[in-house]
């Protein structure tokens, strides 16, 4: 036997792993042990990059060879959140800083070309700062085809990103507006868009209304339209101590998932039912009298009478005002009936008698949907929808808290926000919000999509949830008219009727100094979306098509997968004339060009791109905020590999280029890109997170005194949106983040300080929006007499001697005392009239949710109503955009698509992990024992799913966790896939996008991928293998 | 006093952070894997190796009053750490040992690849390389140098850490690594003797959740990886035929009557020696003379 030494076996084996990225010299050190090592380093804190957790890690570090290494990277211990645990992905971080996969270089592909050349930055800035001129400079428009101003290029679009911190989201958004572009979309389009107007409709603000510590206060957790077992794991940290404390975990979903595990009720429903499951809730609750009643009646807008144009036809499941051409409702024929005289009062009956109140009206609609009609609908036995309604409705009672934690199963669907407002008005019903383990608990999967979508990176809002200037709109003065509410009734607060104050105090932080009163404080410089056109994600696809946008940035994003119908965006990309990837890992989108399944040889791919590496969450510092509006601080651990650069920098190395070409080449509409307020953000040339940060929050541009008598002076940094001014003397890039830094130099979102009592709040630990506040609509957790109606877990209290409120930030100016008393306020101050609408105006397919069957649906006999579908949904009719028929024999089973623990959206960084892939490492499709047993299928098997729009292989797993259903009679099959794989990845299958539908809900075209039809087949021959490996099972 | 981990598998949501968070600290390579399909569902890798120290066996058992129909336990298998371990009495060169402190480890020094640890065990843990020219045993240490070390955090974004998070931070680091990130609480360190009084505790307090038996009390002598199930032992995977007593105390049984078996085998075959020479010394020996 021959001898090898300990340096030889240790050097080669190093060699043999050195692949996998995995560098052996920490564990195997024998001068120190890794404890010490780990102690000697420094210790920085990240925040993880993965969900919308918002779970801290503490990441050591050490310099070798002049650079900082990550060496360690372990749960933050003192973090109230996660306490030290971390899901998969977390534990994983180590790996996506030390890993071989990591884009160092900056990569060009000529048009035509087979391969990427590496280039240095400043040529690629130059040249993609030359292709954004030309582009832009070809396209732009001054006026529209209404001869109204709207100064931008219809033929640039961007994609990206929630991987962003706040600070470069806020602003990339300046940037991308800057240039004049309306195509503005990033993830919270495809995930959560959907929360945002259907919870804004409701309560006013569209955002979880919790946080997930809160989930401890709970009584009972219902899980439905999610799996935070299985995609939020540390969210479970918390609804296991719960559960210690007698809470029951309820768990709805068409699949037994790692959630219904621990789960004391699990009911199954059919994919896209979720409206017909939970309006037999609000019949059983409303039958059975189960409302909260003194908080429906003070808080809701139950007791208010509806105008008589406002009707439902059962038979059509038509609403009133419906235009079937435009396939669109008429919302200004819903309203209010108002009383006579001044100031303007909706009409209210506190009897809840009156056939034309809200209470009533509801009672009425959802009189259809009896447990067995619902059964015959979502396949859920009729026993198991009593025992949820039951378990869930006992949270009537004001000691009792019931919460709902959703994400994707509701929001995904072209009923989604629809699917949203009925739990919407559940809670309502219940009593449910404002109160500690209450609320609803919209998960949000991205570490920082919720800070993205508050920075305004979708095409219909700015930073802020400000909507974006419409056409019509010539002047500020128009915008703010038509965009600022007018306040409904003496008690109401109507917060957004500050709205002026916010547009001016944004502008001003775009264009700086250059934003004058003469100049409209800049307001024509901003791009203006045609009135009624929809510049959402479905649509950039489909324009891209057309001809319309020829170039493209897919910033932090990889659409080839991440959107519905993959082969339509992927044949989309190879239209472009350029595009622009900036990832930290190769991916599907920046090499498009080189998928054989295009059927386009590159050489006839004239598209242009450019792959930019970006540095990772470690590498660099500035803050996120996680789902529970918890703005965190993320400090940097290593170095950026390579010419990887953060972020912020890249789009400065573009954007200096860019104005130095416009600024000596002059070109179409220079002034909003050379007027931007930027340099500021600059620090020794590279962008300091912490300047922007601040103009973010906002400062005083003049000396000014308020009415208060206050004063501050210029350069001052403003406490709280409540002092922003309409006249130009104040600045702020986001309003609802004012009060994150403060005048003494403190970035809240750095605080590190846990509450030593109290219900979880943690009030001293980071920075939540808005002023600090952690439960939304806390007046509705006390009476009239501001008591808590719960006082085991008491939000806020009144303090009659101290004549002012104690605990969390009261949800309204502090000043205001209890409503019973004179100057009381109503607690919903977002909306105008004050209180929670179980009602609602402000959607666009109706005021009540209604059950309509998905786009494709196994069953054509809805016995709700005779519509087939949403009938206020945009539908596509390209060739492209195929559909199945309903209760058609091509595609008879449902599927749907998930995520994994242990993988995370496209895959694009999770895959790239050895110790991730090692556990999900291929494609698969889960299904009946039942249906695999019909075809043929042994576990094991690959297999061919096929939808309208394309095919996916994938590898079978029969289970007992999905079983078939008896729908309207017939029985229907589930089958369900992740859809986080990708071809990048050898051996691993293709995305599940291939086959999911391109139809939108009504209100914000997000795609419908959570129901959809599908055939599978043995895939005989076939395998997921596309390269050669010495041996499936071999260890590496 | 002895260190043990109580595994909850009613707990567990089969995240696999505990498999992450080990690869993580000891520093090892990911496995090439597959999806099986069978009723291993996601289960990855499908066994403990010399690069998996642990891994969540995924099973799915038909129960009919649960909730869905039927029960999906997860179960974080790894090395039991033995109280007596097998492993340990059957090396010969000493590269297994118990600590006093409860886990057991090893010195991979030490180690010639000799296997009879792996014939040992009576959970089949141990596996070798056996595709390296070098092959070598590991397994969980349950981190041990963790649990003896003294990693500390005094300094965090460049500012000093306050006496209260230092001590969460020194705790943190005295945990096994799995236990630290296990998400939900299903995985408990701490004194043996007091996790199996919480064991206990809440085993009697709710039955119809539990089923009311503590795997690793006594099974094989005892372990420091104790479980609870919702489900019977076996049916999760478990081993159920090992009996109570440790392996060694047979072997030890085999091994302390080698030297006696040898000196009394030694000894008869003396006897039996003597006997015959002294029969073939009496056939030598001349005739008695007649006497008159």
């Amino acid at each position: 036997m021959s001898e090898v030494s300990r340096r030889q076996f240790l050097m080669g084996s190093g060699g043999l792993l050195g692949f996998l990225g995995i560098d052996l010299t920490p564990a195997v050190s024998f001068t120190e042990s890794r404890a010490d090592r780990i102690t000697r380093g420094r210790q920085t804190t990240t925040i993880c990059p993965y969900c919308g957790c918002g779970c801290s890690a503490i990441v050591t570090s050490e310099q070798r060879d002049g650079r900082w290494v990550a060496i360690n990277v372990e749960g933050d211990a003192d973090h109230p959140i996660n306490e030290g645990t971390l899901c998969a992905k977390g534990a994983s971080l180590y790996q996506m800083c030390n890993n071989e996969n990591r884009l160092k270089k900056v990569l060009h592909r000529k048009p035509g070309s087979d391969r990427f050349e590496e280039v240095d930055w400043a040529t690629a800035a130059q040249r993609i700062a030359r292709l954004i001129k030309d582009t832009r400079d070809a396209s732009f428009t001054e006026r529209n085809a209404k001869d109204q101003v709207v100064n931008r290029t219809t033929a640039i679009a961007s994609l990206g990103s929630a991987a962003l911190d706040n600070e470069e989201c806020w602003l990339y958004q300046k940037f991308v507006r800057g240039l004049g572009l309306v195509y503005i979309e990033h993830q919270a389009r495809l995930c959560h868009s959907s929360t945002v107007p259907s919870l804004a409709a409701t309560y006013g603000r569209g955002a979880m209304t919790n946080h997930w510590i809160d989930l401890k206060n709970s009584d009972v957790i219902l899980a439905m339209g999610s799996n935070p077992g299985a995609n939020h794991p540390i969210s479970m940290h918390w609804v296991m101590k719960a559960k210690e404390n007698g809470a029951k975990l309820v768990c709805v979903d068409p699949r037994f998932t790692r959630t219904a595990c621990v789960a004391d009720v699990y009911a199954p429903l059919r994919s896209g039912t979720d409206i017909a499951f939970l309006g037999g809730m609000i019949k059983y609750i409303l039958d059975k009298d189960l409302i909260q009643r003194d908080y429906v009646l003070n808080y809701t807008n139950a007791s208010f009478i509806v105008s008589d144009d406002y009707s439902f036809d059962e038979a059509s499941g038509l609403f009133n005002a419906y235009d079937p051409e435009k396939r669109k409702y008429d919302k200004s024929k819903w309203t209010y009936k108002l009383a006579e005289g001044t100031p303007t009062e909706p009409q209210r009956d506190m009897t809840l008698q009156d056939p034309r109140c809200v209470y009533q009206l509801l009672k009425k609609h959802y009189a259809r949907y009896d447990m067995e009609t619902v059964s015959k609908v979502t396949g859920t036995p009729v026993a198991d929808l009593e025992r949820v309604y039951e378990t869930y409705a006992s949270t009537h009672r004001p000691d009792r808290a019931g919460t709902i934690m959703y994400a994707m199963g509701w929001t995904q669907h072209t009923v989604g926000v629809q699917n949203i407002r009925a739990m919407a008005v559940i809670q309502l019903l219940l009593g449910n919000i404002g109160v500690a383990g209450g609320g609803v608990n919209a998960m949000r999967g991205e570490s920082n999509v919720q800070g993205s979508t508050d920075h305004g990176l979708l095409f219909h809002i700015l930073p802020g949830y400000l909507k974006t200037p419409a056409a019509s709109l010539p002047a500020l003065e128009n915008y703010n008219k038509t965009n600022t509410p007018a306040t409904l009734g003496a008690s109401s607060v109507n917060w957004w009727g500050n709205t002026p104050k916010y547009m001016t105090s944004f502008l001003k932080s775009m264009f700086g100094d250059n934003a004058t009163p003469e100049n409209d404080f800049g307001y024509a410089w901003l791009p203006k979306v045609d009135d009624g056109v929809n510049y959402s994600w479905l649509q950039i696809f489909d324009k891209i098509h057309e001809g319309e946008i020829r170039g493209m940035f897919a910033w932090g994003m990889n659409p080839a997968c991440s959107g519905a119908n993959s082969n339509k965006t992927r044949q989309a990309l190879a239209k472009l004339d350029w595009l622009v990837n900036v990832n930290i890992f190769p991916n599907e989108t920046g090499w498009f060009w080189e998928d054989a399944s295009l059927g386009i040889p590159p050489s006839n791919i004239k598209t242009e791109v450019f792959v930019l590496p970006a540095a990772a969450s470690i590498e660099k510092q500035g803050s996120i905020t996680n789902s529970g509006r918890w703005m965190q601080w993320r400090y940097k651990g290593a170095d950026a590999p390579g010419d990887a650069r953060p972020d912020g920098d890249i789009m400065n190395l573009i954007f200096a280029e860019l104005r130095k070409l416009y600024a000596s080449e002059g070109g179409q509409c220079p002034e909003p890109i050379l007027n931007l307020r930027w340099d500021e953000y600059l620090h020794d040339g590279e962008i300091d997170a912490e300047a922007i940060a601040k103009d973010i929050n906002g400062q005083f541009l003049a000396d000014v005194t308020l009415a208060d008598g206050k004063s501050y002076k210029k350069g001052e940094l403003v406490p709280s949106f409540a002092m922003l001014q309409a006249d130009g003397t104040t600045s702020s890039g986001c309003w609802i983040y004012a009060g994150s830094f403060t005048q003494d130099g403190q970035n809240k979102s750095k605080k590190r300080v846990r509450e030593t009592s109290g219900i979880g709040l943690h009030p001293d630990w980071a920075w939540s929006w808005p002023v600090n506040r952690r439960i939304l609509y806390n007046r509705a957790s006390v009476d009239v007499n501001g008591v808590p109606y719960n006082p085991r877990v008491p939000v806020i209290a009144w303090d009659a001697d101290a004549g002012k409120w104690t605990g969390d930030v009261v949800d309204a100016p502090a000043t205001i005392p209890p409503m019973a008393q004179a100057g009381g306020k109503l607690p919903f101050i977002m909306n105008e009239e004050g209180v929670g609408r179980l009602w609602t105006m402000k959607l666009e397919d109706g005021p009540f949710p209604e059950h309509y069957e998905p786009f494709e649906s196994p069953i054509d006999n809805n016995p709700f109503n005779g519509q087939p579908f949403n009938p206020a949904c945009k539908v596509f009719k390209g060739p492209m955009d195929k559909r199945a028929e309903p209760g058609g024999a091509e595609f008879p089973i449902v599927a749907s698509t998930y995520r994994l623990t242990e993988h995370w959206q496209t895959g694009v960084m999770t895959r790239n992990c050895p110790w991730l892939l090692e556990l999900q490492p291929q494609m698969f499709v889960e299904m009946s024992e039942t249906l695999a047993e019909e075809k043929g299928i042994r576990a094991g098997d690959v297999v061919e799913v096929k939808s309208a729009r394309g095919t996916v292989l994938a590898v079978a797993i029969p289970t007992k966790r999905f079983k078939p259903m008896t729908i309207m009679g017939k029985t229907v099959h589930t089958v369900g896939m992740p859809w986080c794989f990708g071809w990048k990845t050898p051996n691993s299958g293709d995305s599940a996008n291939l086959l999911t539908p391109n139809i939108g809900d009504a209100n914000t075209m997000i795609p419908e991928t959570k129901t959809f039809l599908v055939n599978i087949e043995k895939a005989h021959g076939k395998t997921l293998r596309t390269v050669p490996e010495l041996s499936a099972t071999r260890r590496a | 006093m002895s260190l043990a981990v109580l595994v909850d598998t009613t707990k567990c949501i089969g995240c696999r952070s505990c498999q992450v968070s080990c690869k993580q600290w000891n520093g090892l390579p990911a496995e090439r894997t597959h999806i099986e399909g069978r009723d291993t569902g996601y289960q990855n890798p499908l066994s403990l190796s010399s690069h998996t120290y642990t891994m969540v066996s995924f099973r799915e058992i038909a129960e009919p009053t649960a909730p869905g129909g039927f029960k999906r336990v997860f179960a974080k298998r790894q090395c039991m750490h033995c109280e007596e371990p097998s492993c340990v009495s059957a090396c010969p060169v000493t590269a297994l040992r118990k600590t006093a402190e409860g886990p057991v480890i090893y010195d991979s020094n030490k180690c010639m690849g000799c296997r009879y640890c792996v014939w040992a065990c009576p959970f089949g843990v141990p596996t070798a390389d056996w595709d390296s020219l070098t092959p070598v045993i590991r397994k969980c240490t349950m981190c041990f140098d963790r649990i003896t070390g003294h990693m500390e955090i005094a300094d965090l974004n460049g500012q000093p850490v306050a006496a209260e998070a230092r001590e969460r931070y020194a705790a943190g680091g005295k945990t096994p690594a799995c236990v630290k990130a296990c998400t939900t609480g299903a995985l408990r360190f701490g004194n043996r003797d007091d996790l199996l009084k919480t064991a206990w505790e809440r085993v009697r307090a709710m039955p119809d959740r539990y089923v009311q038996h503590v795997y690793g009390e006594h099974e094989v002598g005892g372990t420091s990886f104790l479980y609870l199930a919702a489900v019977p032992f076996e049916k999760a995977g478990f081993r159920h035929d090992l009996g109570t007593h440790a392996p060694p105390e047979y072997s030890s049984i085999a091994l302390s009557l080698v030297a006696p078996a040898a000196m009394g085998l030694g000894a008869l075959l003396t006897a039996v020696y003597m006997l015959q020479q002294r029969k073939i010394k009496l056939a030598e020996a001349p005739a008695p003379a007649e006497k008159e």
